[in-house]
């Protein structure tokens, strides 16, 4: 029978199929007990390597993984010690940094001098292509590693980076740069042990050697999970609690939250949006919510589009124009706050109430104002933003009001990118305002100016509307070659001074950041970068 | 038979080579660029971005991206991503989630579909039938993310906090075996459960007021055997077309369905790929599910010859 034949020919193959796709199982005790606990976390971008990390979810694994020099206080985001013993400036030019004594990698190797050069002559090499690369264009000799493309490296160490001893060694800036400490927290500075030379990036990447509280459990599971046990020759002081993590890869924090609830995971330190109206009465006090670092504008072109933007008045105006309030409160349910500084809240130096009048509502004098000025050209204006982020809401609130409160036409314009915004805003193709959002790199006020407002920041930064103030990068110059980091910091303010004078970008909101924690666990902190402090955690 | 099959097989070739071609030129042409892509709102840096559209030749022409691309396939190498993952193992580590799960959801379709569509034929008019009608029109209409979203919340979450049953699990965890498929299986097979049980419904239906249908019965043959043996195999044949076709979007349009329970499967890296315009990983995946497509329909057609005995393959 042909029939027959046909059949079973057809089903053994099916069997094939199935046996040959059949489900591996693999080792995973469940979290919450014997000091096990899960976390959720989103696919890191690349291998873990700290000077090719420049996104949330690495950094939250490599924050576990590596000790920086300096670490920030979870509540007043100010720097302090960690891997480092002294950290020491007369000039804010040349700088001693002093290994702590006593540290070693997750593979007895110890941190020595040579751990942070290496690493950092890594990050610096232009051949690497690491994200963290321009971090490094501070240091003496970058230009040697990165001389630009199309061009070879003539030398692999910065010029800028001597080993004095063992423990110690000196960092030579191009310029004196009073942040410089502040600035070594970021993951980009993180030490490298020698195995990273052997191994090559690559390979290390997937199975980091650190000299953090945490060390890796096995290589990391791709799209399932890194898991990460306790480093028991870490310092007494900062020494992990938790036996061990495992961070479990979601893509869609939805679903991460539902497992919070049922305690199948432990920590989330992002919450979708669809849980805030409920969270807070489910989960009480194990509900943190607090100011993030991140602060959104409407950003205007003021080079592109010196007709309609060029003028501060104009800018003022749409400012005034624009309730702040009413944006955060309907379309956030509070999960962002009116912004009053370019600075935001949580970081030293931040000014309540900097923005003074023009961050204040008032219709009236906005239209005054407006008027006053000449208004916009054609009394038209069109509102760019990227339609994949949630921003349309927000955006045709501000294109609402600022049609009702100055009488102009106002278009809001979905790109489908960010990327694709920022194209069309080069090339000149389009030239309205634009949503855009700007969060630190590392807790200093200089961050929240230099890669926003700077000249050096048009071309790569996020100044987007090239704003462009010799005053401004006056004042910035001579804020980093303060040494007294109090004085330094007025300086830098008085930057910020003057850009709310001139307005170049409209603060709108700053994020708040929200996270929650199940029954099973205690001491759950989250930093400023939105990163869980991980050590300090507990079981109940 | 045989030759039939090699044919088959030879006609998928220039299919293959023909889809890798327009996919990768689509995807060559999808807006935006992937170094920005990877730098997320942030600006990339102009230096490091330079280096890798170097590394990676993306300032190559579209016919020398091509080429190069089609040539490392040649030998095996399915490429790199652009943060230096091996394409290969991406789609490996995705691949057997899909495929577990379009499984079990195939079966499901499969079994449940047929069956109800079955006793609501023979059952015209009655409860039964009005019941498969109902409940069909009902999952048609409810919108995958819903059905998704109250089945995790109220069988995975409410289930084992009130009731301490602990069975379906809210996200997928490998070493819940098979039971970590079950609900997503079941919310993936939903709508194309109701259809073919309509399906099967109809078909079966029409076929019972065939003649050879009527003779069958006039010669006194059982019922059972009357459906099973002679009407059910002719009503079976656009219900396996269907099937056959679904098993190809049951693997590459899991998107919703993964992403509720949270498995890392190809629906979901496709979407990822499309989004951050990683060319060489859509094509990988595409071709693999073209593949997929090509075998089921080739299965498909083969059945036909078993279904009914006038079909014959030479």
């Amino acid at each position: 029978m042909r029939g027959a034949t046909s059949a079973k020919w057809v089903a053994g193959a099916v069997i094939v199929a199935m046996a040959a796709t059949a489900c591996s199982t693999s080792k995973d005790e469940a979290g919450g007990k014997g000091g096990n606990i899960t976390v959720v976390l989103g696919e890191p971008q690349h291998g873990l390597v700290g000077q090719n990390t420049a996104e949330s979810e690495g950094a939250e694994v490599l924050h576990a993984l590596f000790t920086g020099l300096v670490d920030y206080d979870n509540k007043t985001n100010e720097p302090k010690l960690a891997a480092a013993e002294s950290i020491n400036t007369t000039d804010s030019k040349t700088w001693t940094i002093k290994v702590k004594d006593g540290l070693t990698f997750h593979n007895g190797e110890k941190v020595d001098a040579q751990s942070f050069v290496r690493a950092w002559n890594w990050g610096a090499n232009q051949d690497n292509a690491a994200e963290g690369m321009p971090f490094f264009s501070k240091i003496e000799g970058s230009e040697e590693l990165a001389p630009g493309k199309d061009k070879k490296p003539t030398s692999k160490e910065l010029k800028g980076l001597k080993v004095v001893d063992e423990r110690t060694f000196t960092v030579t800036l191009k310029e004196p740069f009073s942040q410089f400490k502040t600035m070594l927290g970021y993951n980009a500075f993180y030490p490298l042990p020698k195995a990273f030379e052997t191994d090559g990036a690559k390979k290390f990447g997937e199975n980091p050697i650190g000299n953090g509280p945490f060390q890796m459990d096995g290589a990391w599971d791709h799209n399932k999970q890194i898991k990460v046990k306790r480093y028991d020759k870490y310092p007494a002081e900062g020494r992990a609690k938790l036996a061990g993590v495992t961070f479990k890869i979601y893509d869609n924090l939805d679903t991460a939250y539902n497992d919070l609830r049922s305690d199948n995971i432990q920590i989330v330190d992002k919450l979708p949006i669809s849980a805030m109206a409920t969270v807070s009465q489910e989960f009480g006090d194990r509900y943190i919510y607090k100011p993030e670092s991140a602060v959104g504008y409407i950003g205007l072109p003021l080079e592109q589009n010196p007709e309609a933007f060029g003028k501060v008045e104009i800018r003022q105006a749409l400012s005034m124009a624009i309730d702040r309030d009413a944006i955060t409160k309907t379309i956030f349910n509070g999960t962002r706050k009116p912004a009053d500084d370019f600075i935001s809240p949580i970081i030293p130096g931040y000014r309540k109430g900097a923005l003074g009048e023009v961050g204040t509502y008032n219709p009236t004098k906005a239209k005054e104002l407006f008027d006053k000025a000449g208004g916009v050209p054609g009394n038209k204006m069109e509102l760019g933003y990227n339609a994949d982020g949630g921003h349309k809401e927000w955006i045709e609130a501000v294109a609402n009001q600022l049609k009702a409160n100055l009488g102009i036409e106002v278009t809001a314009k979905p790109f489908a990118k960010f990327g694709e915004l920022l194209d069309d805003l080069g090339a000149s193709k389009y030239k309205g305002a634009f949503r855009m959002a700007w969060s630190m790199d590392y807790p200093a006020a200089e961050n929240y100016l230099r890669p926003v407002f700077s000249k050096v920041a048009i071309e790569n930064g996020s100044n987007y509307g090239h704003y462009k103030n010799e005053e401004f990068e006056k004042t910035m110059a001579e804020a980093d070659k303060a040494t007294d980091p109090a004085e330094g910091l007025k300086l830098y303010q008085k930057a910020d001074d003057i850009v709310i004078k001139d307005l170049p970008y409209i603060p709108i909101f700053t994020y708040m950041s929200s996270s929650a924690y199940s029954k099973s666990v205690k001491n759950v902190e989250v930093d400023a970068q939105g990163r869980m402090d991980l050590a300090n955690v507990e079981l109940n | 038979m045989g030759r039939y099959l090699i044919r088959r097989l030879i006609q998928a070739i220039p299919v293959l080579i023909g889809a890798t071609f327009l996919i990768y030129w689509l995807s060559f042409k999808l807006p935006g660029d992937p170094i920005q892509a990877l730098a997320g709102e942030k600006k990339a840096d102009p230096l490091v971005a330079a280096m890798l559209r170097e590394k990676y030749h993306l300032n190559d022409s579209f016919l020398s991206q091509y080429w190069n691309y089609i040539s490392n396939l040649f030998q095996g190498n399915f490429g790199e991503t652009l943060t230096g993952r091996s394409v290969w193992d991406k789609i490996t580590e995705a691949f057997p989630y899909t495929m577990n799960l379009a499984i079990v959801a195939f079966l499901i379709e499969a079994v449940v579909g047929v069956l109800a569509g079955i006793m609501a034929a023979l059952r015209r008019g009655k409860f039964l039938d009005q019941l498969v009608l109902l409940s069909t029109l009902l999952v048609i209409s409810i919108p995958v993310f819903v059905s998704g979203f109250i089945l995790q919340l109220t069988l995975g979450v409410q289930l084992k906090n009130s009731w301490g049953i602990d069975f379906f699990p809210v996200s997928f965890n490998e070493n819940d075996g098979i039971r970590a498929y079950l609900l997503p299986a079941l919310v993936l097979a939903s709508t194309s459960l109701a259809y073919v049980a309509r399906l099967t419904r109809t078909s079966l239906m029409e076929t019972m007021r065939a003649d050879y249908v009527r003779t069958a019965t006039a010669k006194g043959l059982p019922r059972r055997r009357v459906v099973g043996r002679h009407a059910l195999r002719n009503a079976l044949i656009p219900i396996v077309t269907f099937l056959g076709a679904d098993l190809g979007s049951l693997m590459g349009g899991a998107v919703i369905t993964e992403k509720i329970f949270n498995i890392h499967g190809i629906g979901g890296l496709l979407a990822e790929s499309v989004y951050r315009k990683e060319g060489t990983v859509i094509v990988g995946v595409v071709s693999l599910l073209i593949i997929v497509y090509l075998v089921a329909n080739l299965i498909v057609d083969l059945l036909y010859a078993v279904l009914d005995p006038r079909i014959r393959y030479a």
